[in-house]
């Protein structure tokens, strides 16, 4: 006889976990399937973990400011759970947005202003006493070594920037959906790893619920695609879903990198989260005194759309692989070298290359699908770790919903943050939605 | 004095490596200067700065794609560089001779560097054919180097970490081993000014070198598969510590 679960999530990620959480606590008897060996194993351990809260929507600001109660009480937000292999901590070490033309920092400030969340405007000269390191010219647009035109001279400086004294990373993703696997795990929840699901079932226009690899079929009511990198795959799988859904996912090869802070400057214990749209990048500290330098996805950089079992197994060759590339070493590099004229960069690359789950617009789809029983939290572009506590709480507030008889589709769930006074239309997540051109169509979200 | 380094293009070490038709391999993956000619690179520059009239010239023999790799040394503070295209992959003897005859068309080495070795082919052995065809005395791993005014003092590591100190005289051929220094890595500003430096390119059909009287080729090459070997230490962590410090100095002999 089959096992028999109320609802199946399938992914154990920083996503997927929250979500086994909060169903839980609301007395679902969840089990996560996940094909590594363990929590947040895959692309969340690949993500910079960072927490800030500028995007380009208001809702999408709100989403991010609520996420930070949750990282800022963590133990609380865990019910004091014990993990055996610690807990992730969260670095709050302020966020500058500097304003460029590479980012829209009057809709970032405009949404700021809307949803309430505290910043200061810093001019040139507080950047500069604050970032002694920095250089502040203006090096827009941003282009690629190859390119004659990334070594012209900068003529103009910057107009400053926007900080907020709230925002950082977590120093560990990984840790952190495992923390939240252990809190899950104490509510009732289990989870099930080396375990890869090849079919969906279903009955009578209802999901029924999967089957892995080995043949082995477990029976639920409820199946949560939070698959991440392999969520198009998923999709797939499950009767009319993939057809259902106006907005599609599909996984995008991203490089981030190590570089060695100058040695002067104390970038691990005195640097903020930046993030500089004039040269395309990102960056937060990491041990060793290092530079994370991530990309924004300036458009004169490459982007390779991969199957993930091929990338993941090291298949497609130089820049659809997994390893890091040293055109794109030197582009991120480069790019900071410009900012941090003191920065140097090693010959050999360093860093991470991992997968986005990557929707048309680059915004997330929280959603049902035409296949009742049967959600997705999908899409997370990159941008979503931050929010991944208040997706597991709004996942769980939607599937309930809809399980109780709410017809999603027709009158979208307003979900009710926790902790900001503020609600947002779940229905903008929607699979059915156009394409969002107010995106930033990036990791900025 | 002029100060030549012969550099090496060489593939990224975490690049998955293919081999093609048994005897080479797919060479579409990242290459860069090999890290052992970083030591050599960044010692060849502390010495031009402290010894006037001096020049540093990185030479290497390789593809055109190399020049990435004399572009690297450059930006990390050589003067020039000598790029010696070819086609195709030379053994040690052939690259000794055509290092050889770069560098006399160039002008007279002072002393020449070399990596200690190359992360490819790993073969140890150019430096010393670079050597015995100019007839300089070589030594290898070096860790420590004082040019005094008609020699060098150096000191060499020999495996299990013992350490020999050599007087050599001028020139010599020094292979750079990790201990020798920090490696300099460039700034972008460095990046910027060493687009400016010229890079001489000599195709090497144009060398007019002549066979050498022995070769070595590649017969087959094999993919290694090393299984790990994964062992737990339990105990309380004191006893890990000091266990973990017994086989850093006892089995691996690295403190």
């Amino acid at each position: 006889m089959n096992q028999k679960f109320d609802a199946i999530i399938i992914g154990a990620g920083v996503i997927g976990c929250p979500i086994a959480y909060e169903l839980s606590k609301m007395g679902y008897k969840t089990l996560n399937v996940d094909k590594l060996p363990d929590a947040g194993e895959g692309s969340t351990a690949g993500s910079c973990a960072i927490v800030r809260a500028h995007y380009s929507t208001a809702d999408g600001v709100a989403m991010a400011y609520e996420g930070f109660k949750y990282w800022l009480n963590w133990e609380n937000y865990l019910d004091n759970v014990t993990d055996e292999k610690g807990l992730a901590k969260y670095m709050n070490t302020g966020s500058l947005l500097l304003k460029s033309q590479g980012h829209d920092w009057k809709k970032v400030q405009k949404n700021y202003d809307e949803v309430g969340v505290k910043y200061e405007e810093w001019d040139n000269d507080k950047i500069k006493k604050m970032v002694p390191v920095a250089d502040l010219h203006e090096f827009w647009p941003v282009t690629r070594p190859e390119d004659p035109a990334f070594y012209n001279e900068p003529v103009k400086e910057l107009e400053g920037g926007i900080f907020c004294p709230e925002g950082g990373y977590v120093n560990d993703p990984a840790l952190s959906a495992h923390n939240i696997m252990r809190a899950a795990e104490a509510k009732g929840a289990k989870f099930m790893f080396n375990a890869e699901v090849v079919d969906i079932r279903s009955e009578n226009k209802r999901v029924t619920g999967i089957t892995l690899k080995d043949g082995t079929q477990i029976d639920a009511g409820i199946v949560v695609n939070v698959g991440g990198p392999h969520s198009f795959k998923i999709n797939k799988m499950a009767e009319g879903v993939w057809e259902g859904c106006n907005i599609k996912t599909k996984a995008l090869r991203h490089e981030v990198m190590y570089c060695p802070s100058p040695e002067e400057y104390d970038y691990l214990n005195k640097g903020y989260h930046m993030s500089d749209g004039d040269i395309g990048c990102y960056v937060r500290p990491e041990v060793g005194n290092t530079f994370l330098i991530g990309s924004e996805d300036p458009d004169c950089d490459p982007q390779e759309w991969v199957d993930p079992d091929d990338f993941y197994a090291g298949k497609g060759g130089h820049g659809k692989d997994n390893v890091l590339t040293e055109e794109q070493w030197k582009a991120q590099c480069y790019r900071l070298g410009k900012r941090i004229p003191t920065l140097s960069v090693p010959n050999q690359p360093k860093g991470v290359v991992d997968l986005y789950d990557c929707s048309d617009d680059w915004i997330p789809v929280y959603d049902k699908s035409d296949l009742p029983g049967y959600y997705m939290a999908i899409g997370t572009s990159g941008n979503q770790y931050k929010n991944a506590p208040v997706v597991g709480h709004m996942m769980a507030q939607l599937i309930d919903a809809c399980e109780k008889g709410l017809d999603h589709d027709k009158k979208p769930l307003q979900y009710k943050f926790k902790y900001t006074d503020r609600s947002t239309d779940v229905g903008f997540f929607s699979r059915k939605r156009e394409i969002n051109y107010n995106s930033s169509f990036s990791v900025n979200g | 004095m002029q100060i030549y380094i012969c550099v090496k293009h060489v593939p990224d070490s975490a690049a998955h490596i293919t081999i093609l038709d048994k005897n080479r391999i797919d060479e579409s993956i990242s290459f860069l200067l090999n890290p052992y000619d970083e030591h050599a690179v960044t010692e060849a520059a502390k010495i031009k700065n402290n010894t006037p009239d001096s020049e540093v010239i990185a030479v290497c023999l390789g593809k055109n794609d190399a020049e990435k790799t004399i572009r690297s040394a450059l930006a990390m503070g050589a003067d020039r560089g000598i790029l010696i295209t070819c086609d195709k992959n030379y053994d040690s003897m052939v690259t000794a001779l055509a290092l050889k005859a770069a560098i006399e068309q160039d002008g007279t080495p002072g002393l020449i560097f070399t990596g200690k070795e190359s992360i490819d082919a790993e073969g140890m052995q150019t430096m010393f054919r670079i050597g015995a065809v100019f007839d300089f005395p070589v030594a290898t791993n070096v860790v420590k180097l004082d040019i005094e005014v008609d020699k060098a003092v150096v000191d060499c590591e020999l495996s299990g970490g013992i350490t020999n100190t050599y007087e050599m005289s001028l020139p010599c051929v020094l292979g750079a081993g990790k201990g020798l220094n920090t490696p300099r890595y460039p700034t972008f500003p460095d990046v910027v000014k060493s687009k400016k430096k010229p890079v001489q390119k000599i195709v090497f059909t144009d060398l007019n070198i002549k066979d050498s009287p022995a070769g070595m080729r590649i017969v087959e090459l094999e993919p290694l598969h090393q299984a790990r070997q994964p062992k737990e230490i339990k105990g309380d962590a004191g006893f890990v510590a000091k266990e973990i410090i017994r086989i850093l100095k006892q089995e691996a002999k690295v403190l």
